[in-house]
């Protein structure tokens, strides 16, 4: 993330992936964090979803 | 005789002081800021642009070649309009608030220098020097952006364009917080609003423009503006953290010492003092638009002194004299003569006199 702009940009998951039910980006952190329906969508659908915004995903 | 005089008073009355505020305010929007805000509330701008952009391609007007569509001038234009009169408004609110609060030399000077340290650190920031700089910016609450994004998606275009353009005041930049920082120290509302309204309105070109082409803007150049908005955070910082010093009446900021290398090379006879009477001295500075002459007075140590403060018919900041040493500040009138006691120094006193915005600068020197 390079800047506040990404964060923003990461939360749009929140809309764009059916499952996500909130997403926690911070650019100080540096980190993600998501809420999500394990039913629904899976943690790799997600990092899959970041990774063609761009960013490059290390799951803790 | 002395007085303390708030420098949000002095900032006011100077009509040439609040010119160049302006004139400043807007070169940094066009440049620094315009880029800065970019960065941060540039996928507002993209989300009213969304819905122009959809129009567009179900019309077919939006084709293979990515050439911009002159649709989309309208929603950048109502976009920025909102911003510019939302941000106006804030300038209004913080300069009312800085009047409350009123502000003094000294408390500029402190605010001058955390301006500094923060456009310092959003430059460090921005060039990735350490991960610690990343508290410099501001980060909206996920509630704050979430509820933005939804309106977004929910209003027809023009409305989208002017909801989302206000809404970017939740999201202020760096370089917007710093000019927020000046509006809150020039301690007017109508100063503050018109510094707002000039940034917003140097910030806009650059959105315009940016937003417009933003098809062609490559990652390359990107980097590039990174660099440059990084470079000129650190003038401007350097520039903030020397006017603090000079409204402290520091001997060692950069301006005074410039000055004193150029007096140093040039024979100064005009500063020589003209003695009227047994105890008092009388001294004579000319207040120009350019700044103060001479910029160095040799005065006598021990005696009580009178500063005539010469203007004719000036017009900039030079009008609002201050010698922090003192804690004497007055509005010159633009064309007259100010007379300012000033009390017997020591031998080799310095006494540092500045303009309210410490651009220009000047000592009296007590080695006679």
């Amino acid at each position: 993330m390079h800047c506040v702009n990404c964060a923003m940009r990461l939360q749009q998951l929140e809309d764009d992936l059916p499952g996500v039910i909130a997403v926690d980006a911070s650019y100080r952190r540096q980190k993600m964090s998501v809420q999500f329906d394990e039913t629904r969508v899976s943690a790799t659908e997600i990092i899959a979803a970041a990774q063609r915004l761009g960013y490059t995903i290390r799951p803790e | 005789m002395f007085a303390v005089f708030p420098l949000n008073v002095l900032a006011v009355e100077t009509k040439g002081a609040l010119m160049t505020s302006l004139w400043v305010a807007l070169i940094t929007g066009l440049t620094t800021g315009g880029l800065s805000c970019m960065a941060v509330q540039g996928g507002l701008l993209a989300s009213s642009l969304a819905s122009q952009i959809e129009k567009d391609l179900a019309a077919g007007s939006i084709g293979s070649n990515r050439k911009p569509s002159p649709h989309i001038a309208l929603p950048i234009a109502l976009f920025l309009t909102a911003k510019l009169v939302v941000y106006t408004l804030l300038g209004a609110l913080l300069g009312g608030l800085g009047q409350m609060l009123q502000i003094t030399p000294t408390a500029q000077a402190i605010l001058q220098f955390v301006i500094a340290i923060f456009m310092l650190g959003n430059a460090l920031r921005m060039l990735n020097v350490h991960p610690v700089f990343r508290y410099f910016s501001f980060e909206p609450p996920a509630k704050i952006t979430r509820f933005i994004r939804r309106q977004s998606r929910n209003n027809s275009s023009a409305i989208t364009s002017l909801f989302l353009g206000a809404l970017t005041v939740l999201i202020p930049c760096g370089v917007t917080q710093t000019i927020m920082a000046a509006a809150l120290a020039s301690g007017n509302p109508l100063t503050g609003a018109a510094l707002m309204f000039a940034f917003t309105l140097g910030t806009s070109p650059v959105f315009f423009v940016l937003s417009y082409f933003a098809t062609r803007l490559g990652a390359l150049a990107e980097k590039y503006f990174v660099r440059i908005v990084a470079a000129a955070l650190i003038l401007l910082s350097v520039l903030s953290f020397d006017t603090g010093l000079n409204l402290l009446g520091s001997r060692y900021s950069l301006t005074r010492l410039a000055n004193n290398l150029r007096s140093g090379s040039q024979a100064e006879l005009a500063n020589q003092p003209t003695v009227t009477s047994i105890n008092e001295t009388l001294l004579v500075l000319n207040a120009l638009d350019d700044g103060y002459k001479p910029k160095t007075l040799h005065a006598p140590a021990n005696t009580q002194l009178i500063l005539q403060v010469v203007t004719q018919d000036v017009h900039s900041c030079s009008r609002a004299f201050l010698i922090p040493g003192l804690d004497y500040g007055v509005i010159l009138q633009a064309t007259g003569t100010q007379e300012v006691e000033i009390p017997a120094q020591p031998p080799g006193t310095v006494l540092p006199f500045t303009c309210s915005m410490g651009m220009y600068t000047g000592e009296i020197i007590f080695d006679l």
